[in-house]
């Protein structure tokens, strides 16, 4: 049996108060969609351990997040890809400079290493062209093209996304989501993807292998 | 009740961006560095020439002043003493402190509450990456390193502007130089050195301070940047007073 990579242990979410109890396995696609409202949002907070729960504990890569010192809790996020909802890509910074920080900073690559990285990963995202452009002067497709390149700079194993599909087209949306899985293995996605949000287009749903809805206070597995 | 809370809080972000330096990385301190050197293009050199304007204004203003009046009485050897207490000691920090709180003290106020705003903040703590690292720390070393330089030029700035309105009132430059050198003690220069890192780390912190302690809402922004002017301010002048009494 293998360990789940990301778990929910009766976890209070704000807002309805619903408790949450999943397990998200290596190589799967997991999406819990649901209204404002039923707390859906706290969840990637609390998988980065960027807020603890109330109650329950939230477990990744076999560690409890809650009991990360602050320091432990900082090397522990660099583990992990996220794209937040509505980008927030740094404003003063190039689409480029966004995508690099993380290297620079969380990494002892030489310029020169970053560089290359940057030219491989702004191809794969489609972004290249606009790289030098800042968050202000570029569309929203490519804004978010940008933070999921952001997202993926570590190659992580697990990636956490919040609202990936708000406002782009479905073409866009499935062509993101591929990108995210990372391709195919034997045993499903090359990463496993936990994501959230208020809606999942229909093209993509199909390719998620657990889906959630969060409704009336309640978990549900509908697929 | 709320002003010692607040204290409080500001104590503790202190506090927080001390201890929060041995934690840096390599990395981190080369991300940091690149961030400290926009921020002293912005702070420092990009203000040269209001403050060499406020310098050689007020300077021109009080020493030609002096010049006159003292000459009447036969003291105008007091001019010396007069441009090193008044001008480089007293009026040199304070007005270039001021000077920097209103353009750069806000600027980094509002720079740092939109952040929040935008997520931004948040972000960086998702990749990682401690926001006092990226944003206190860089902005806080570049304010001291700038306004440390900024009160050198204005004091330098002051004495020669002091030499043009002591040269229109009659005063030759030997004598002028030979007065105000007289009145130079090395004391006056550490006062100076020590005012300049203490009115820094006032103007660097409290806006940084006041920016992130904002909850992300937009309309929080402006009170923060003026919250951070008004706090300096008043901070900056409690601070020089203090100096006067405990230093002469």
């Amino acid at each position: 049996m293998r360990e789940p990579l990301l778990e929910f242990r009766d976890v209070v979410l704000p807002g309805r108060g619903t408790q949450v109890s999943l397990a998200v396995l290596p190589h799967r696609a997991v999406s819990i969609v649901g209204a404002e409202a039923s707390g859906v949002d706290a969840m990637p907070d609390y998988a980065l351990a960027l807020r603890r729960p109330a109650t329950g504990q939230v477990v990744v890569y076999g560690e409890d997040v809650g009991s990360l010192s602050p320091r432990a809790a900082l090397a522990f996020r660099r583990r992990v890809g996220y794209l937040p909802a509505g980008d927030a890509l740094l404003q003063n910074l190039s689409l480029r400079d966004n995508v690099a920080l993380p290297l620079r900073y969380g990494s002892n690559m030489t310029d020169r290493e970053i560089q290359g990285r940057l030219q491989v990963i702004l191809a794969l995202l489609r972004i290249a062209d606009v790289a030098d452009a800042r968050p202000a002067e570029a569309n929203e497709e490519q804004r978010r093209r940008t933070a999921l390149c952001r997202a993926l700079v570590f190659d992580p194993q697990l990636l956490i996304l919040a609202d990936p599909f708000d406002g782009l087209t479905t073409r866009a949306a499935a062509e993101l989501y591929e990108i995210a899985r990372g391709g195919e293995t034997g045993e499903g996605a090359r990463r496993t993807v936990f994501m959230t949000g208020q809606f999942v287009p229909e093209r993509i749903e199909q390719r998620i292998e657990v889906r959630y809805r969060l409704a009336g206070g309640t978990l549900e597995q509908v697929h | 009740m709320r002003r010692v809370a607040l204290v409080g809080a500001l104590a503790r972000f202190f506090f927080e961006a001390l201890t929060a330096i041995p934690g840096i990385t390599r990395a981190g301190r080369r991300v940091a560095s690149r961030v400290l050197l926009q921020q002293v293009w912005f702070t420092a050199l990009q203000a040269i020439v209001l403050v060499v304007l406020l310098a050689a204004i007020l300077s021109f203003l009080v020493i030609s002043q002096a010049t006159r009046e003292l000459g009447r009485l036969g003291a105008s050897e007091l001019i010396g003493r007069l441009m090193v207490v008044v001008i480089v000691r007293e009026l040199g920090p304070l007005v270039t402190a001021l000077a920097v709180a209103g353009r750069s003290g806000t600027a980094i106020a509002a720079e740092l509450a939109t952040n929040k705003v935008m997520g931004e903040v948040n972000a960086l703590r998702a990749m990682g990456i401690d926001p006092v690292h990226y944003h206190v720390l860089p902005r806080l070393g570049a304010v001291m390193l700038s306004l440390f330089g900024l009160i050198i030029l204005f004091d330098l700035v002051a004495i020669f502007a002091g030499l043009v309105a002591a040269g229109s009132a009659g005063m030759t430059s030997a004598r002028y130089f030979e007065i105000v050198l007289a009145s130079l003690t090395f004391r006056d220069v550490w006062i100076t050195a020590v005012k300049g890192l203490v009115f820094g780390l006032i103007v660097g912190l409290l806006p940084c301070f006041h920016g992130l302690r904002i909850r992300g809402v937009s309309t929080e922004v402006p009170i923060a940047s003026s919250q951070a002017a008004v706090g300096t301010i008043v901070t900056i002048f409690v601070c020089s007073g203090l100096f006067v009494v405990l230093l002469t």
